[in-house]
């Protein structure tokens, strides 16, 4: 009986691992190759560069336009920044409106709110960059960043909205006791009890702004102004540029450090708040 | 309560305005519509954008040239917006349908067709003659930027495909470039033992494969396959023949099948593939303007340029030349005097066309071709195609041929072919009609 | 209509949650009902148009790829990321570092990086091939063959499966362990406690998967764009694409909204369906 145990241990292990190999080898030979001179990128299955030589990051760094990577980095950050802010506040008010309050039409807007993620993005984005230049506010980051101050993440509203119901409403009627309006229970009674969901949300806006790629090449023409998405798309395209293969997996291996660094530092928090999130 | 209900309604009343706010429902009006600005004879500061697709050499040579400008015009800031080929008429499309294209943009000879059919599509240039100084441009080429009868854009440069081959593989083959066509058929079985190709063909953006097709057979017929006003001049046999060829080339081991090129080189140019840069496959028809990034990755020198091919009695009919690109401005420019200044610039400043090199072929200009000149700087294959297809007597290609869907035809006919999906007549029947039957609707919309 | 008394534990105002929500429905109007407006009516605003595109054979094949794309992909991903859901949950050490692992390729989703990774993972001559050739298999030609080129994109978003598996690793920890204890003491094997307890009390998770999936496998377009650029012949061109295609590359506006929605009703139906196969009456959703 614990042979067999011992035995069934080891064989979930062993396909765990097998799993978990698939998973990290195209990542691990991604760094690998991108450290190996052209020649030797496929020569073979394993990824090891025999001398590993890190000028292909160097070239990456400078990228094919005046600008060095640090200054598409923050672009990005200033495109995602202002983004998490607004979806944080936008989708919290949302959410605490439909947990806590009743009033008129709150069935029809709540299935609103659900009908809303079903919808193709493909089919409004053609409108949608219409839109925005028709008020001349294409090549900006106004329409990366300001829609995010109306909720429109539905999913994002939705998780916050089961977090709140989880909050015991005793806690708000104290409150009220105490003389608090709807704003100032929210800030000071719901949002601290809420905050693993908050952080939750922001990694998530975090992540899927910096990996977006269809929105800003709608929306920003100008180099200087590129999200890390598009200079890489600039970079890897093969109609754009001279560059070596090494230097195009440098650059992607660079691409992934911030949405790798952020997932490292809050894996535990979200992993455990996604029940409705965790779409891509 | 009150105060809730107050601001509620101030945000419902916000709401349409916020809407209704530049009548957001609305498609944008055309520039034409609303009145295009006119010069007002003054150069201001401010800001222009200015828009190229292109390869990392032409990207770094514009960049230089911008930067000659700033020192000249530190009032007139430009604004870069570049790329690669891949995508970028879709990028320009989406602004020109919207009006937020560039003050300046490098275009491509069929866009005269498709965004400004009456002329109206982008700036009258001949409006802006007090900034713009054409002297250096013969009627002809100027003619290549008209449309509606109205100057829309200015060439930058002439060019057509020619060979370029990899000397170090041919050497060592013991091989010559070829003249004729036979000639090169015959390449394809000398080389087929040390499996290497002596021509590339593709049917990605550039579409040589289709190209050379109706090379050979407008060379054979002497009938034009598009005429510039958009009527077919094939005959469904001339298709035929067309495509007949392309798979005697593929057959014959001249080029690699479209199977074998896509499982070789996947989605990468091949002037990065490996077959490319390793001789594996030894040459490719390029346009003059563009063939620098070949060059760039192999040794200096090895890259050569050929022979356009004639048949067996000399005749060299049927190659085709067209503007490389041109530049246009937009209809809806803020600021035509300032734009059309820093155009002249592009176009005819020796500072600036010593930066470009040969970088967008060999100037249409005559003072930027000078102005290389006199300092040496017209050599390369560039200039080596430019000499050998002057003394040709060329087909201009119609912008219609170059039209997207009508790639999209070729490339899948030749595609079709090259997977054994059908036999040529078939084919051919199918291209021919989807060929006329698009050009008839496009001729109805415009 | 009858007085309605709202109940409220903060503030006392019938208004108050309808002024929090007030920007959620501006953004309802201005990002989403007004640009389907437009597309709506630059899908009718020639005539013929969805004629035009039922009577396409472009319409048909990208419809028939994204069918085969759906079919084949949303399955193989919920039953591959339940099952690892089900070993993971099992309570063993180092599981932990296991999840992180799997779920790290959906956090890099769509992101350009790893799809230059994947275009170079596939070449002819790339590591997958090279060990296909290890096991003593024939290298594929994995762009070149319009039977495989599909199998890139899927394997791609196969790849990424560790969102669907998180939700449901969280939705098995809610399964109280009482349930299995009963099912032991009852006499109940592993395989039938999995088919009389864990699924039936996994259904709003597998349901809420499925949904997810099917919409975005439906709506796919990066992967193709990038991967293949939809060929070889046209094997890979899903909807997404097509509506990308005649929009910027052909400019043909008016057939590229009717595309769209006819992928939305396309989608919906699908959703309808689910909803109904698998779903009766189930509490809020």
């Amino acid at each position: 009986m614990k042979l067999r145990k011992i035995f069934s241990k080891i064989i979930i292990y062993i396909l765990l691992s097998l799993v978990g190999i698939i998973m990290i080898y195209p990542l691990l030979w991604l760094v690998g190759s991108s450290l190996k001179p052209d020649s030797e990128i496929f020569g073979s299955v394993g990824f090891i560069p025999e001398k590993p030589d890190f000028s292909a990051y160097f070239r990456a760094w400078q990228t094919v336009t005046p600008y060095s990577m640090g200054h598409y980095f923050l672009n990005t950050f200033f495109i995602v920044v202002p983004k998490i802010i607004f979806t944080l506040v936008s989708s919290t008010l949302t959410a605490y409106g439909f947990a806590r309050f009743d009033f008129p039409m709150k069935k029809f807007f709540f299935a609103l709110l659900m009908g809303v993620m079903f919808i193709p993005s493909i089919v409004v984005i053609i409108p949608s960059y219409l839109m925005w230049s028709k008020v001349g506010l294409t090549d900006t980051y106004i329409p990366l960043t300001v829609p995010s101050l109306f909720a429109v993440e539905g999913s994002f509203v939705f998780m916050i909205y089961e977090f709140i119901k989880g909050v015991p409403k005793q806690l708000d009627e104290a409150s009220k006791i105490d003389g608090c309006g709807a704003i100032r229970t929210l800030v000071f009674i719901i949002v601290p009890c809420i905050k693993p969901v908050l952080i939750s949300v922001a990694v998530f806006t975090f992540l899927w702004t910096v990996n977006d790629f269809m929105t800003p090449l709608m929306m920003i023409s100008s180099v200087e102004k590129y999200p890390l998405s598009l200079i890489l798309r600039l970079s890897s395209d093969a109609t754009g540029n001279g560059y070596e293969q090494n230097t195009v997996l440098a650059m992607s291996a660079i691409g992934l450090i911030p949405s790798l660094a952020v997932f490292a530092f809050a894996q535990r928090k979200i992993m455990d708040s996604i029940t409705f999130g965790g779409i891509n | 309560m009150k105060k809730n209900f107050a601001v509620l309604l101030i945000c419902s009343a916000l709401l349409p305005a916020f809407i209704s706010c530049g009548d957001m429902g609305e498609v944008p009006k055309k520039a034409s519509e609303t009145g295009v600005k006119e010069p007002d004879g003054q150069i201001d500061s401010c800001k222009l954008r200015f828009s190229w697709w292109g390869g990392d050499d032409r990207h770094n040579a514009t960049l230089k040239a911008i930067d000659v400008w700033n020192e000249l015009h530190p009032e007139i800031e430009i604004i870069p917006e570049y790329g690669g080929w891949d995508g970028w008429s879709e990028k320009v499309s989406a602004q020109i349908n919207s009006h937020t294209e560039p003050d300046i943009m490098q275009i491509n000879y069929d866009w005269l067709v498709s965004f400004s059919p009456d002329g109206k599509g982008f700036y009258d240039l001949s409006k802006l003659t007090d900034y713009l100084d054409f002297s250096g441009f013969t009627d002809e080429i100027l003619s290549f930027g008209k449309s509606g009868g109205i100057l829309n854009a200015v060439t930058v440069s002439v060019t057509g495909r020619g060979f370029f081959y990899n000397s170090e593989v041919y050497r060592k083959m013991g091989a010559e470039y070829p003249d004729t066509w036979e000639d090169l058929i015959s390449l394809g079985e000398k080389f087929s033992d040390e499996n290497i190709y002596p021509l590339d063909l593709d049917i990605q953006s550039g579409g040589t494969a289709w190209y050379l097709a109706v090379v050979y057979v407008q060379q054979k017929t002497g009938r034009e396959f598009i005429s510039m006003d958009g009527k077919l001049g094939f005959t469904e046999n001339d298709i035929k023949t067309a495509l007949d060829f392309y798979k005697t080339l593929e057959d014959g081991g001249v080029i690699r099948s479209v199977e074998t090129r896509t499982d070789e080189d996947g989605n990468v140019a091949l002037y990065q593939s490996p077959e490319f840069i390793e001789g594996s496959v030894a040459g490719v028809l390029e346009w003059g303007s563009s063939v620098g990034k070949y060059e760039m990755v192999l040794p200096e020198g090895v890259l050569e340029a050929g022979n356009f091919l004639s048949d067996e009695n000399g005749n060299t009919g049927g190659w085709m030349v067209k503007p490389s690109m041109l530049y246009a401005i937009s209809a809806n420019t803020e600021y035509p005097d300032e734009t059309a200044l820093f155009m002249d610039f592009l176009l005819n400043n020796d500072e600036a066309s010593v930066a470009f090199g040969t970088t967008r072929g060999i100037p249409a200009s005559a003072h930027a071709e000078k102005a290389l000149e006199d300092r040496g700087l017209l050599t390369g294959l560039a200039q080596k195609n430019d000499e050998m297809i002057e003394k040709l007597d060329t087909v201009t290609i119609s912008p219609y041929m170059e039209l997207p869907r009508m790639k999209e035809f070729y490339n899948s006919a030749i595609e079709k072919i090259s997977y054994d999906q059908a036999d040529t007549s078939a084919v051919a029947e199918e291209l021919y009609n989807s060929i006329n039957s698009y050009l008839d609707k496009i001729k109805v919309k415009n | 209509m009858g007085k309605k008394f709202y109940k409220n534990s903060v503030g006392t105002g019938k208004y108050t949650g309808l002024l929090l929500i007030m920007p959620f429905v501006a953004g309802l109007v201005l990002f989403t009902a007004i640009p389907l407006g437009m597309s709506f009516a630059g899908s009718v605003s020639e005539s013929g148009t969805y004629t035009e595109v039922l009577q396409s054979s472009d319409f048909y094949k990208s419809m028939a790829v994204t069918l085969k794309y759906v079919l084949i992909l949303v399955p193989l991903k919920l039953v591959v990321s339940l099952a690892v859901a089900l070993i993971l949950s099992i309570s063993l050490r180092f599981m932990g570092v296991y999840r992180t692992i799997f779920y790290i390729p959906s956090v890099l989703g769509s992101n350009l990086s790893v799809v230059i990774m994947w275009q170079f993972l596939f070449t002819s001559d790339g590591p997958v091939n090279k060990f296909l050739n290890l096991i003593n298999i024939e290298s594929v030609g994995w762009y070149s063959d319009s039977r495989h080129a599909l199998s890139i994109i899927i394997l791609l978003r196969l790849w990424e499966f560790g969102s669907s598996m998180i939700i449901f690793l969280n939705a098995l920890k809610n399964i109280p362990s009482e349930y299995y204890d009963c099912a032991k003491t009852d006499g109940c094997g592993k395989v039938r406690a999995f088919f009389l307890i864990t699924l039936p009390l996994l259904r709003d998770s597998i349901f809420l998967n499925l949904i997810l999936q099917t919409i975005s496998a439906f709506q796919e377009f990066n992967a193709p764009y990038l991967l293949t650029g939809g060929g070889p012949m046209k094997s890979t061109r899903t909807v997404g694409m097509l509506i990308y295609d005649e929009m910027f590359r052909y400019g043909e506006t008016g057939y590229a909204n009717a595309v769209s929605w006819i992928l939305f009703a396309v989608i919906t139906i699908a959703i309808i369906l689910i909803w109904k196969i698998g779903r009766r009456g189930s509490e809020e959703f």
